[in-house]
């Protein structure tokens, strides 16, 4: 970086500013006596876009916020910090080379996709349970596992399929014993706190998980073999630029972006689960009957829903989805008994950002986690430092979500009456 | 019968106080660093079960604080000095005729520990110049203070958040300084760790005994001590006004609030005495250990804590400080490991199996914890008994 | 003399207007029962004098000294205590445990030997004193609005709210409710009664206003206001408010 003060100086005028947004912002809407929620948020954003201008403004017209406006300010943020970053560095790599930031970006996003597809799990879980599952890494993690042990340690001949579905079956049951044997107290009243109690006892799952399998299978990294293989092909044939071309283990389009076949497959089978899952909460009785648990437990169990077993299935299923993911990344990534801890807390970003229990959210957070990773990992120059950091990016995310924006960033579509806010 | 926990705990400390004395057999090292571990997670879990069981507050940060304390006191062990002389190389400031030195910043690039500006100034000198470390004893209050503001920066900040958002909200707290402490390499030295003398570096007499900087007596009574010191300050808390006021704020915090409490400050300050505890454990441990490394904060730590807290009782401080130390000398015991029939069975992870098993059964069947209920049982002795004498006494007057 | 003026109380949520424009004064000790039909603002107006929500516009004093700005632990110290529509005791504290909380926050009821003696009395006036050293989750609903009294009493403040305070009690216990206003009532306070129960109110209160749509629609005697075409209007068409009192 050539002049890391020009940088540095914008990001500290835009941190200043949004702080100032926030605090003062509140303060002025409380005082008018006008809708707070969103206010820290987007006086944030107008600090950090448009410095005193757009806090001016917001103080002087006090209009209402609205969702147009936020994104547009925080946009402007986005695009601001990334023009800070091009000045003060016009010969990185993701400034000078535009077809390594093209590639940036589409590997950000088929990343977030499997990204927001675990978090999907989390939320799904929160919103029905009203319990953060601390045991979502393992059961990323034992996704994985399984699809290892399946396919190459016990069942050699079974094909991949045999062994994600396998590995999802087992997860779903293991999240449908552990529901049965540990959360049912929660729902009678019997425990006083029993957000923290949930909190607790996935957190036991959790610990056993881990070292369970630690203890079964040891400390050795494991990796399995791409499920499938790309044909070869290219397309259209004969041009100079073909738009797509294929070889076994990757994906190019447009001859510059290329993406690894796992990954490729990964998102693609993730969406093709999402739509499936959309279809089972909108189209049949048992989706339909889960979203009514989420909205207003008393109501739905007056017309006839058993919310105790919509729990047990929301938990076994979002440990499911995230056994899938694992599963489906066990073959780009080596695998050990510790690796559930980045993902999960990656999902507890995610979710905050979009808002817990927000489905669509934890959708499009995902996606702009994968986004800001790849940004992260491609354009901070001191490469070893920024491996160190990128965590510690999401966690600062998640920490300042908490503070501006309760809700996150999409509200609750899927609000839950009794938890969340208890005690 | 009410003084029967009184008794005990009483009995307890004269036990601990005494063992190191009494202790004639085999693995007389090993014994007592068990033991000072021990006490180490006994002061994390009974500050934890203040914040979480008492007032209420489930906070998953309590190992970084626990960090910030132990690399409080090993960053300033290791850049701050006091010589005879100016260097001139080194920030520095005159200081009662010596000079106070600040060492500047090499990372782990440095495997001679020749290239700061002190040891190239050392060099110069050769034997002429008198250069002192700062006292440990300054360090551990240092690390102390760190852990209390950061204690009551986080407490000021958490005041709206409740329930899962405070979980999540502390555990990306902690997460924000593992990773700082990670990537700083400069400052920090990384995964390579720092390195901190010993609590009593150059040896400590105690009533005529001499003991050297690797005995383990000092280190397990400094401990040890430390422990009581704040055991007798939870204590002291929970039976004052604060103790009441914290459960209030924990039960119902409008409804506190409507009753004259000022929730906020109560807030405020538990959770700033309770990272403190966690912040000074951490500056004695890193002392004691000699070293220091990001490892200490990862997630895994915390939930060593939180379940012995909660197997030991997480409303009751004392039983979640006694849970902490027998969970951590079951845990050595169970290290054996062992092989049935051609089977080897690793017992250092299989503990940890059992271990997290246990804690679910104690969650799910022992909701208050194994020695808690103990405690509470023979402390509200009779109660019930009274309960139903008072009520057919008054029976007659009271019934309009 | 205790006198609580409440001026021109304006309360906005977003658009929707929910205080417009309330005066109240209440001088010395005085029982004044508080009827509106649901949303009429009583929530609102309780919530603005406890200090929990701020009002838009609009001023309250109590004894002289400006309480509408205050935080709610502020309020209480100020002199007004207040009970909940739905209980909140302190479940995982023994009953004692919850009558210290007030008295040791104001500390006005000293320490020790006085404090226990002054928590006793109003145990045995509240008929629960054989439960002092149970929890409070052990205790009937009844026996925990009474506990909920008893935290007042040891407050000591000058103006009381009763939030719903029949609300699920038992007939038995309702007698010990009565008792405990005429007390408060005798001790020279101003209570300030909301409840559904039009029997209670009638029965208990010397004054009696009415909030509908956020308005003062009424205050004065109970039979004038009985009477009162507004009021007739207001609940015309609306005696279904017994189900709403749970």
């Amino acid at each position: 970086m050539q002049t890391p003060e020009i940088f540095w100086t914008v990001i500290l005028w835009m941190i200043g500013w949004g702080v100032l947004g926030a605090v003062l912002l509140r303060r002025r809407y409380l005082a008018r006596d006008l809708d707070t929620s969103n206010v820290p948020f987007a006086g944030a954003m107008a600090g950090a876009a448009l410095g005193p201008v757009g806090v001016g403004l917001l103080w002087l017209r006090t209009p209402a916020l609205s969702a147009r406006l936020t994104t547009a300010l925080a946009l402007l943020a986005v695009v601001l910090i990334a023009a800070a970053f091009s000045f003060a560095d016009p010969e990185n790599n993701c400034v000078a080379n535009g077809a390594f930031r093209a590639s940036q970006i589409t590997n950000g996003i088929i990343i977030g996709i499997i990204y927001g597809f675990m978090a999907l799990g989390l939320t799904l879980i929160f919103s029905i349970l009203g319990v953060v599952s601390f045991a979502h890494g393992e059961f990323y993690m034992i996704g994985g596992m399984l699809v290892y042990y399946i396919t190459v340690v016990w069942f050699p001949d079974a094909g991949p399929l045999m062994g994600v579905l396998g590995a999802c079956f087992i997860a779903f049951c293991i999240g449908a014993v552990f529901e049965r044997a540990m959360l049912t107290p929660m729902y009678t009243g019997k425990i006083d706190r029993p957000v923290e109690y949930g909190i607790l006892a996935t957190f036991g799952l959790a610990f056993t998980l881990q070292y369970f399998v630690q203890a079964m299978h040891g400390a050795s990294p494991v990796k399995v073999q791409r499920f499938v293989d790309f044909p070869r092909l290219r397309f259209p044939d004969g041009t100079e630029t073909a738009w797509v071309t294929t070889s076994r283990g990757n994906l190019t389009l447009f001859e510059t972006v290329s993406i690894s076949n796992p990954r490729f497959v990964a998102a693609v089978t993730c969406i093709l689960v999402l739509l499936a899952l959309l279809y089972l909460l909108h189209r049949t009785w048992t989706g339909k009957a889960l979203r009514a648990v989420s909205q207003d437990r008393e109501a739905a169990a007056i017309a006839g829903i058993d919310p105790n077993r919509m729990n047990m299935l929301a938990f076994a299923l979002g440990g499911m989805i995230a056994a899938l993911a694992g599963a489906l990344l066990v073959q780009a990534f080596s695998w050990l008994p510790q690796v559930g801890a980045i993902p999960a807390m990656r999902s507890f970003v995610i979710v905050v950002l979009g808002g817990l229990g927000s489905l669509p959210g934890a959708f499009v957070g995902g996606i702009m986690v994968g986004l800001v990773e790849a940004a992260g990992t491609g354009c901070i120059p001191d490469a070893q430092k920024a491996a160190s950091y990128i965590p510690a990016y999401g966690m600062i995310v998640l920490t300042l979500t908490l503070l501006l924006r309760p809700t996150g960033l999409f509200g609750r579509r899927f609000s839950s009456g009794m938890h969340g806010q208890g005690g | 019968m009410r003084q029967v926990p009184n008794i005990a705990g009483l009995g307890l400390v004269l036990f601990f106080a005494a063992f190191p004395l009494v202790y004639t057999g085999g693995n007389y090292d090993y014994v007592m660093h068990v033991l000072i571990t021990g006490f180490f997670y006994a002061i994390l879990a009974s500050s934890w079960s203040m914040l979480a069981g008492y007032a209420g507050q489930f906070s998953f940060g309590h190992m970084a604080f626990m960090g910030i304390g132990a690399y409080g006191a090993a960053l300033f062990s290791h850049y701050f000095y006091l010589t005879s002389a100016p260097t001139g190389t080194c920030t520095e400031v005159a200081f009662f005729g010596n000079w106070l030195v600040i060492k500047n910043a090499i990372g782990v690039t440095s495997t001679t520990l020749t290239q700061d500006c002190l040891q190239q100034a050392i060099a110069g000198w050769g034997d002429s110049v008198q250069v002192w470390r700062m006292p440990v004893l300054l360090g551990i209050v240092l690390g102390t203070v760190a852990g209390g503001l950061a204690g009551l920066l986080v407490g000021l900040l958490v005041l709206r958040l409740r329930a899962a958002y405070l979980a999540l909200f502390t555990l990306g707290f902690s997460e924000i300084i593992k990773a700082v402490i990670s990537a700083e390499i400069d400052i920090t030295r990384g995964q390579a760790g720092m390195v901190l003398p010993a609590l009593f570096d150059n040896g400590v007499v105690i009533l005529g005994t001499e003991f050297s900087r690797t005995d383990k007596i000092p280190p397990y009574y400094a401990m040890f001590f430390l422990l009581l010191l704040c055991l007798l300050i939870l204590t002291w808390l929970a039976r004052s006004r604060f103790g009441l006021f914290v459960r209030a704020l924990r039960e119902d915090a409008d409804a506190a609030a409507a009753l004259g409490v000022n929730t906020t400050r109560y807030k405020v300050f538990v959770f700033t005495i309770t990272t403190a505890m966690a912040a000074s454990a951490g500056a004695v441990q890193a002392h004691y250990i000699q070293i220091v490394t990001p490892n200490m904060l990862f997630l895994l730590q915390m939930s060593l804590v939180v379940a012995m807290a909660v197997i030991g009782g997480v409303e009751n401080f004392v039983a979640a400080a006694l849970g902490a130390i027998f969970l951590q000398i079951m845990l050595e015991l169970m290290r054996t490991s062992f092989s049935i029939g051609g089977v080897a069975v690793d017992m250092t992870v299989w503990r940890l199996v059992f271990f997290g098993v246990l804690l679910m059964v104690v969650l799910r069947f022992f909701r208050n914890g194994l020695i808690a209920p103990l405690i509470d049982y023979f402390a509200r002795a009779g109660m019930a008994e009274e309960t139903i004498a008072k009520r057919a006494a008054g029976a007659g007057e009271t019934q309009p | 003399m205790i006198h609580l003026k409440v001026t021109n109380l304006h309360k906005r949520f977003g658009g929707l207007h929910v205080l417009k424009g309330v005066n109240l004064e209440v001088n010395g000790p005085e029982l004044i029962g508080v009827l509106g039909p649901n949303g009429a603002g009583k929530t609102t107006l309780t919530n603005i004098l406890d200090g929990a929500i701020k009002p838009t516009s609009g001023t309250v004093y109590l004894n002289g000294e400006r309480i509408d700005q205050l935080k709610p632990y502020e309020v209480a110290r100020a002199g007004l205590g207040r009970t909940f529509q739905v209980t909140r005791s302190f479940r995982r504290m023994t009953v004692l445990e919850n009558l210290y909380v007030p008295a040791l926050a104001l500390g006005h009821m000293g320490q020790g030997r006085a404090l226990t003696d002054r928590a006793t009395e109003v145990l045995e006036f509240l008929t629960i004193d054989h439960l002092r050293n149970e929890y409070a989750r052990a205790l009937s609903g009844g026996q925990q609005k009474l506990l909920e009294l008893g935290r007042l009493l040891m407050l000591d403040p000058d103006v009381i709210i009763l939030d719903e305070p029949f609300a699920g009690v038992h007939p038995r216990l309702m007698e010990v409710i009565y008792a405990y206003i005429r007390r408060m009532k005798s001790e020279g306070k101003a209570i300030i009664l909301i409840s559904h129960q039009m029997d209670a109110i009638f029965a208990l209160s010397e004054r009696l206003i009415v909030l509908n749509f956020g308005e003062l629609i009424a205050d004065g005697k109970p039979e004038d206001v009985k009477n009162d075409p507004a009021v007739i209007e207001a609940y015309l068409g609306r005696d279904d408010e017994e189900e709403d009192a749970a």
